[in-house]
Formats: C-alpha cells, structure tokens, sequence
C-alpha cells in the first residue's frame, strides 16, 4: 500500500529486527512461490504487518536460508511460508491490482501507461487470488470505487472518504474465529482510518501543486496550506484511531510477533505520524534521519 | 474454568507479589476506561471479570470477588450510562445496544435539532469510529448548551484522544510515578547503609 505501518527501528531488539526482516523476506517468497516472479514486486511493509498481525496465537514460527533475486550469493534467513503470509499475499494482490486499475481510469497518460504495464504482468497472479479470495476482491472492487466517487465529488468529510478505505481494510478480518473477527475489524477500520488520512497529509503539497483532491484540504476548505490548529486537530483524530486500534489489539491473544507488532503500534505509527507532519516524512528510513 | 495461573500469564509458583503485580497490570489494560463508548466495551469487560475471578482463586482459593478493582465488574460497564429523557431514550438505548442503523433512523427522523440531538448523533458517530464528524457534532452540542456536562465531557474525552493502554517502557512522558518514589526510596537506603 504505502509503507506507513514500519516498526521504529532504534527501538528494536536486534533479534526482533531480524525476525522482521525474514518476515518480510517470507511475505515475498510467499509471493512468489504461489503467484509468480512479478508478484514479488508488490511487497510492502504493511502487508507484512497484516501478516504478524494474523498469525494464529499457538502458530509455530520456523526459519529457513534462502537465496532470492536481490541476494543471489548469500543465503538469508527467510521465516517458513504460513497461512497468514499466504493470506497477506493474495490480499495485497487483489488490492494492488485494484489500485493500479484506479491510475489507469483517473491519472495523467504516463502514469496510466505505467499502471497498464503493470497490470498486463500482474494478471495471472490476480486471476489466481480471485479465485481464493472471491469475497475480499468484491469488496475491494466495490469500496474503492465508492472511494472514487467521493474523490471526484470533492467530499468534505474526512471520515466519509476515509471509510471507504478502512471498510475494505476490515474486510481482511473475515472468516477470524468468533469474537476475533470483530477484533480485526476495529484494529483493520482504524488502521485503513488512519493510513488514508495520513497518506492525504502527506499529499498535501503534491495536491496543491496539482489542484488534485485532498480530502484533508478539502475538510478545512482550504487551498493553500494547513493552520496550525488545522493540523492539530488532525493530529488528534489520528492519535485517536490510534488508540482504537491499540485498544482492540489488547483483548487479542499474544502470538509470536507480538513483541514487534507492539513496537510498531506503540512507537512506529506516532513516529510516522510525527514525521509526515513535520514534513520530514520522505527523509525517514528505519526511523533514522537519512 | 481457565488457569488461572494462565489468565494472568504468571507462573504457577510465583509468589503473592508477583501474581498481585501482574493483576494490577492487566487490570489497568481492561479498564473500562479504556473502553469508553468502544464497540468491544463487551469484550474487555468479560476480560475483566476473568482476571478478577483469576485473581480470587489465587488469593483466597477461590473466595468471593475482593479484589481491589473488582468493583469495575458491575458499576462501569465502559458504556456511556445515558439517563433517559424523553424523546430521546430510544436513540440512547440503540446506541448502548450497539444497534446504529436504527438509532440513526430514528435521528434522522426527528424535527427536533437540540443541543441533545447534536450530542446523540456525536455518540452514534463515535460508535462508528467516525471520529472527526463524532467531534463536530459535540462541538455543536457544547456550543448550544455549554453548562452540560455529559457533552463537556465527551468534549474532552474527543480533545484528549481518547485513552488506552501502553505497557511500562512504551508509556508517553508523564510525572513521576509511585514506582520511581520507591526506587529513589530504595537508592537512598542502600546508600545510608553503606558506610
């Protein structure tokens, strides 16, 4: 998606710090082994996230060495393929393939172009999760579509816009056993919440420059730079999703992860939040100034 | 009946202190004030009343709920504990049931835009986790009727982002706490030892 969902690096055990790296590492082989070399270009952080996030409490983690394309010689230290990396593999798909079918309808030629390539390599992959995943594809499809129409509407509503988002995020937690599925709902509504309204933060300046639509611009009504107080209060909503998701993270059950998915909610997501907002967000990296 | 060494993730031969350290722990993590207004208000609270039974049964060997926050069992249930007045009960008592559609309906329904309707559509709204609108409508509320204080006090809550759990080491900055007085204490008493 975007890459917003990262642990904050100086704060993690260096044995914590290389778990996440094979998790990673794991999430891209996953994809790979089920849908393909092209697949593999999709990964991200908050796919990897999804897949900690869903790992069954009583799960085993086991690790392998591999060798993979962008470390040909030396073997790296992969985590085994689970169901919740299988899972986060076909969702991330189905949600790539949707996003880049959005470029080709509403950008500028080049970036169409771009997309159209992209999808033109994508394809088998996607056909191949659709048919695991027919609901959350629905779902997707559906939900950004709602998502495109408030875009072109010039919606005024943070929450409206961003719901379309979040809803297609819970999705993911369908078919969780009984009480925890509506556990992933909120950590997954919150978390879409507060990635949509963080990404249209960082936007700001590329909108304006554009004239595109923000939703954050269009909130306030305003064309050319966020107040202070604007900005805090979005801070504040923000913090507040953040809360709802550390909340409804408490009543799950510990799993092998947890110790990192608590860096991320606990210090990762208000570093980034902190960085967007003080605009040093494209010079982060591990939580470390470049 | 679950562990109840398991419940509070301590293990079986540990003592008094450390199962009474792990209990305040985990009841500061489920407290309903955590859960304010929280669809899963529900499910922290069943968390609770499992701790707290957990707890007894270490204790006492299974004697009545005397646990020093067993009284969050009964009195706060996390929800909003509206009055009912009036016109309003029912959209109070949907919103408390979990059940938005109808208290929406019923909403939109009324003629009557009052301060108490602006409130009521906040909660429904913060139900939702649709929170910037949630604070909108509080706002409203607030400024048609500002000496109430059930609205003052979502207000609040909405400017101070809610409230929710952090272990010890990912707490924010705050004073200082008892622990730190009884290190300081305990620093201090080794050094007047040490002659």
């Amino acid at each position: 998606m975007f890459g917003y969902i990262r642990p904050l690096k100086p704060e993690l055990k260096v044995k914590d710090f290389e778990r996440f790296k094979a998790c990673y590492c794991g999430l891209c082989h996953s994809l790979g082994k089920e849908y393909g070399f092209s697949a593999r270009f999709i990964l991200n952080f908050d796919f990897t996230f999804m897949a900690m996030l869903l790992w069954g409490a009583e799960a085993p983690v086991c690790y392998t060495a591999k060798r993979c394309p962008m470390s040909p010689f030396k073997k790296k230290c992969v985590c085994c393929h689970s169901d919740s990396l299988s899972v986060s593999a076909g969702y991330s798909l189905i949600l790539t393939w949707w996003k880049l079918r959005d470029t080709v309808n509403d950008d500028t030629f080049f970036k169409a172009l771009l997309a159209r390539l992209g999808m033109l390599f994508l394809r088998r992959a996607y056909k191949k999760a659709v048919k695991r995943y027919p609901e959350f594809d629905e779902t997707v499809r559906d939900r950004l579509k709602a998502l495109s129409v408030f875009e072109k509407e010039n919606c005024p509503s943070i929450d409206m816009v961003s719901d379309c988002f979040a809803e297609l995020l819970a999705a993911a937690a369908k078919g969780a056993e009984g009480s925890m599925e509506r556990i992933y709902r909120e950590v997954f509504y919150h978390m879409g919440r507060w990635i949509y309204i963080i990404d249209a933060v960082n936007d700001v300046e590329e909108d304006i420059k554009h004239k595109s639509y923000n939703p954050v611009l269009t909130r306030y009504g305003v064309s050319d730079k966020l107040s202070d107080e604007q900005a805090e209060e979005l801070k504040i909503t923000l913090a507040h999703s953040l809360n709802f998701i550390i909340s409804a993270y408490g009543l799950l059950p510990k799993n092998p992860w947890s110790d990192i998915i608590e860096n991320i909610i606990y210090l990762g997501m208000p570093y980034v939040s902190d960085a967007v907002f003080s605009g040093t967000f494209r010079n982060v990296r591990d939580g470390l100034p470049r | 009946m679950n562990d109840p060494y398991k419940v509070l993730g301590v293990s079986p031969n540990a003592s008094q202190e450390e199962v009474k350290k792990a209990y305040r722990e985990l009841a500061r993590k489920y407290h309903p004030d955590n859960y304010h207004n929280n669809p899963l208000a529900d499910l922290a609270q069943e968390k609770m009343k499992e701790i707290n039974e957990a707890y007894d049964t270490i204790m006492k060997g299974g004697a009545s709920s005397n646990s020093g926050y067993g009284s969050y069992n009964q009195s706060s249930s996390g929800q909003n504990s509206y009055g009912g007045s009036g016109e309003f009960a029912a959209v109070r008592a949907a919103i408390n049931a979990g059940n938005l559609a109808y208290a929406e309906q019923l909403l939109n329904s009324s003629g009557n835009r009052n301060a108490e309707w602006n409130f009521l559509m906040g909660s429904l709204y913060y139900r939702k986790g649709w929170l910037d609108e949630a604070r909108s409508y509080y706002q409203r509320a607030v400024n048609m009727d500002p000496y109430n204080n059930e609205y003052r006090q979502a207000m609040n809550y909405m400017t101070n982002y809610g409230q929710a759990y952090r272990p010890t080491g990912y707490r924010q900055a705050q004073g200082v706490d008892a622990c730190d007085i009884c290190t300081a204490l305990m620093c201090a008493n080794m050094c007047c030892n040490c002659r």
